[in-house]
């Protein structure tokens, strides 16, 4: 190899590390690392402020199976949560979006109407409802005189668990919404008109030939729902607090709490690696199962 | 173009949803022009005259200002360094091909699959031990990490639809490559670094959980959310004050919102589609 060659080479190697290596630097300092800590860490006693990180093995995950009731609760919590966020946030998003997708009146106002919750951040969505929920349902109560509104529904544990998934879904169907009308978009319209000469009636129209043209959008949806109930936050962090007692707390929440309340920064990565792989294998699952049905359509 | 029969009664009906979606927002516009003994009485009834007061008192109490500039200062360092870093790198990983570049790809892109709740508290300790907590700037740039790995995936998609004759005239004239890149190939990948602008300033603006973990204890350097928290966290809340201060916190991201509704909406679809 000549001299020219071999500094030509160089060149190249140098401009590609100089254009990947700062990108690649940031996620490894600030995901990637202390990913990798969090595990080690997991297996340790530390406090987060002395420099005396004690390796205690597996206990703090014996801990987290054996006796924490307070995590198996946020662990069944979150589930319950997820469960009923992911179905009625795309059931009522996929609804909303066949609606707005079709030629009405107005629909671009009303598709710039119900995706403005989504532009507000979540903490001040939670404080928003506090007043609805306290203040704001003194006055319904007065007007109407409806027992629904006369509940507790922030300091009552079981209704507290609604108000909260009520609250996320109400959020976020904006986002869902637009997903689906992006995907009802490549719905080929001959598809569904030779449909229509057919005699097929709307509904059998909607499950026969749209719901497995957009089911690319219903995975993505379902995938982001999934994992964004799986970590939820901040709605509930100004919402309830976790409140009343620990009833709305949720995992992240949970983990929060451990590390920055009590201090017990080891047991809470611990808490936090099991929320990794949780998510991990949920969405996993989910791609997978709901890839093959795509394929099959 | 004739629209079906039903349409119109589906449209009424479809707006009067929106009205009932959106009312507990009305309801906080309303209240934020109230006295505290018009909230005590009614929270339905309109205000009874037309008064900024509130909007004084919350502007003061929270002094935003300080604070409507320190967000904006973390989402333009933060979004800036995401798109610099996302789209030399994505460019540069897309257009080589080597065994390198596939491995430097893969470490780039897999921590889309990590959710932050589960590396956060090791993160706290790296940013204390680099210094960059209780910073802005310190939380601008962490969330360089935080963002490139998504938007890096949407930069090496999109670069796969830019011929490669291009690049190559760009860097036969002879400029440096980070000039070549930035004259020529950049300027072509303006669809997606719209989304990436999009996406990242969304999220950056209206992100409370890492603020709150690099930031607390800073009473000079806190971001809008953060200090709706501390506003809102008092033991009596004033509310008249307080819905006010939640009008002033999210007016930014509805103006935003308003302005770029297309490309938002865009983005957030390619952001999540691509993603």
């Amino acid at each position: 190899m000549g001299p020219a060659r071999r500094r030509a080479r160089i060149a190249r190697g140098l401009e590609f590390f100089g254009m990947t290596a700062p990108a690649l630097i940031a996620i490894l300092l600030f995901v990637e690392i202390p990913f990798l800590m969090s595990v080690t860490f997991s297996f340790t006693k530390w406090n987060g402020l002395d420099k005396a990180v004690k390796f205690i093995g597996l206990a703090n995950y014996r801990e987290l199976l054996m006796s924490d009731p307070a995590a198996g609760h946020a662990m069944i919590f979150t589930l319950l949560f997820t469960v009923l966020t992911v179905v009625s946030t795309n059931v009522i998003s996929l609804l909303f979006a066949v609606i707005l997708d079709a030629r009405i009146r107005g629909r671009n106002v009303l598709r710039a109407a119900f995706y403005i919750p989504n532009i507000i951040s979540l903490i001040i969505i939670g404080y928003a409802w506090r007043f609805i929920f306290s203040r704001g349902f003194d006055s319904f109560s007065a007007l109407t005189h409806m027992r629904i509104f006369q509940l507790s529904w922030l300091g009552d544990s079981r209704l507290a668990f609604f108000s909260v998934a009520m609250v996320s879904v109400w959020q976020s169907i904006g986002f869902y919404m637009v997903i689906y009308i992006a995907g009802l978009q490549t719905v080929p319209r001959e598809q569904l008109e030779a449909a229509v000469i057919d005699g097929t009636g709307p509904v059998d129209r909607f499950f026969r030939i749209t719901l497995p043209l957009i089911m690319p959008s219903v995975t993505v949806a379902v995938f982001y729902s999934l994992s964004n109930a799986l970590k939820t936050f901040d709605v509930i962090f100004s919402l309830t607090f976790g409140g009343p007692g620990t009833a709305t707390t949720s995992i992240a929440l949970d983990i929060y709490k451990t590390a920055f309340s009590d201090s017990r920064f080891g047991y809470g990565t611990a808490k936090s690696v099991v929320l990794f792989l949780l998510i991990f294998a949920v969405t996993v699952f989910q791609l997978s199962a709901f890839k093959r049905r795509e394929v099959e359509s | 173009m004739k629209r079906p029969r039903g349409s119109l009664v589906l449209s009424l009906v479809m707006f009067a949803c929106a009205v009932i979606y959106l009312y507990p927002l009305i309801l906080v516009v309303i209240n934020s022009m109230k006295s505290f003994s018009e909230i005590m009485t009614n929270v339905v009834a309109l205000p009874s005259r037309l008064s900024g007061a509130n909007f004084v008192n919350a502007f003061t109490l929270m002094s935003y200002p300080n604070l409507f500039l320190n967000t904006l200062l973390v989402t333009f360092i933060g979004t800036t360094g995401v798109v610099l870093l996302a789209s030399t790198a994505g460019y540069k990983l897309s257009r080589t091909r080597s065994r390198y570049s596939w491995i430097m790809f893969l470490l780039c892109v897999a921590p889309m699959m990590i959710p932050f709740q589960s590396f956060m508290i090791a993160l706290v300790k790296v940013a204390r031990t680099l210094h960059v907590t209780k910073t802005i700037w310190g939380l601008g740039i962490i969330y360089w990490g935080l963002g490139v790995p998504l938007s890096l995936f949407m930069y090496h998609g999109f670069v796969k639809t830019v011929p490669r004759e291009l690049d190559d005239c760009a860097f036969i004239d002879g400029c440096r490559p980070l000039r070549a890149f930035f004259q020529v190939i950049f300027p072509l990948l303006q669809p997606v670094t719209v989304s990436v602008i999009v996406i990242n300033a969304m999220w950056m603006w209206n992100d409370f959980l890492l603020p709150l973990l690099i930031l607390s204890g800073a009473k000079k350097s806190m971001t809008l959310q953060l200090a709706a928290y501390n506003f809102f966290g008092q033991y009596k809340i004033e509310w008249q004050n307080a819905m006010a201060g939640v009008l002033l916190t999210i007016t930014p991201a509805i103006i935003f919102y308003l302005v770029l509704q297309r490309h938002i909406i865009k983005g957030m679809v390619a952001g999540a589609v691509k993603g």
